[in-house]
């Protein structure tokens, strides 16, 4: 298949309405899509901008989009990449947020977010406990959890503050060379 | 002005959210917060939109928490200055990439920060359990908790099985 950009913005757009709740399904689907229908890119390289895409801030699945846009076809390539996937989800959500608007007033619709106020809850411990695996990989990295808990959950110390303080510890500890890396690769 | 506000608070959200889209959760959360565009509760409402919608649910909760805040020129500014971090970063990123990858402390910073995303959706996790819970409801959890230690379910499931218990639940006024 050759690569257009109409066809990289076609193909990440049908990867985008495939994906159903978090970014983790993103990887199966770009490796039908991408790897093996389209032969665009292989295996190995799609698992690397799938790391990279995590080490970057932002979503996940937007990133390794951008980053295998990028690869394909330059920043033309990244920009129509992320406009494919990024598409779907928006037009889904104005759709359905302007029918909410009108509905979320009736009293069994109230009673249904109720219940699933609680499945979110449900759904936010399994994210944890999947970054968790990924992220908490000795004791310092638990202290680091904990304490990133401990000063959100009591103090509401406001999120930013605390990713950047974080980054400046990292600089500080690899500065100082106190970390080691042997197995730490993703 | 509210489109630049809804602009720099999403870029920023963009900027600092480290760990997929769920780790965008606790900015938003904290917007409800502090700059009472929407509440925790109309948040979780969205959050379990999302799940069940098309796209990444960074990108649908950015949406969403736009258009509620500024209609629907409100969520393309959200949905764009999300996203436009990532964009502007990865490009500079694929044209180094080799030293990326290899970089002494983008590791360190990156071994930092993930604990860090952790720990900040965990708080979130639990203060909306706080916010949102009483007997019936944590009958439910309880449930709901359980069927995930089985075997790994479809957000879906956990979405479909709380919609139908809310319902009946309603009908006997046990929502609270």
């Amino acid at each position: 298949m050759k690569k257009t950009l109409y066809q990289i913005f076609i193909t990440f757009f049908k990867v985008g309405t495939l994906l159903l709740g978090g970014g983790y399904v993103i990887l199966p689907l770009l490796q039908s899509e991408l790897v093996d229908k389209k032969k665009w890119i292989d295996d190995d390289e799609l698992c690397e901008y799938y790391a990279l895409g995590q080490s970057v801030p932002g979503i996940i699945a937007a990133n390794t989009a951008i980053f295998v846009g990028y690869k394909l076809k330059k920043t033309p390539g990244a920009i129509v990449a992320t406009l494919g996937i990024v598409m779907p989800a928006f037009i889904s959500i104005i759709l359905v947020a302007k029918i909410l608007e009108e509905v979320v007033k009736m009293k069994f619709v109230q009673s249904i977010f109720w219940g699933v106020g609680i499945g979110v809850v449900v759904l936010i411990y399994l994210a944890v406990k999947e970054m968790w695996k990924k992220s908490v990989v000795d004791k310092f990295t638990c202290w680091i959890f904990f304490i990133t808990f401990t000063l959100s959950a009591c103090f509401k110390a406001p999120p930013a503050a605390l990713i950047i303080l974080s980054i400046f510890i990292g600089i500080w500890l690899q500065y100082q060379k106190k970390i080691e890396y042997g197995d730490k690769e993703e | 002005m509210i489109y630049l506000k809804l602009f720099l608070e999403f870029f920023h959200i963009g900027l600092f959210s480290f760990g997929g889209g769920y780790a965008t959760l606790p900015f938003l959360y904290h917007i409800a917060d502090v700059q009472k565009w929407y509440t925790t509760k109309e948040l979780s409402d969205m959050i379990a939109i999302s799940s069940v919608t098309p796209g990444p649910v960074g990108v649908n909760v950015a949406t969403f928490a736009g258009f509620k805040t500024a209609g629907i020129l409100g969520s393309f500014i959200a949905t764009a200055s999300v996203i436009l971090p990532s964009l502007i970063l990865i490009i500079i990123i694929s044209k180094l990439l080799e030293q990326f990858k290899h970089n002494k402390y983008v590791r360190s910073v990156i071994y930092m920060l993930k604990p860090t995303g952790c720990g900040l959706l965990a708080a979130v996790g639990v203060d909306m359990f706080i916010n949102n819970i009483n007997i019936c409801g944590m009958i439910l959890l309880a449930g709901l908790f359980v069927a995930s230690l089985t075997e790994k379910r479809d957000p879906l499931f956990y979405l479909g099985v709380s919609a139908l218990v809310g319902l009946v639940a309603g009908f006997f006024n046990l929502t609270g």
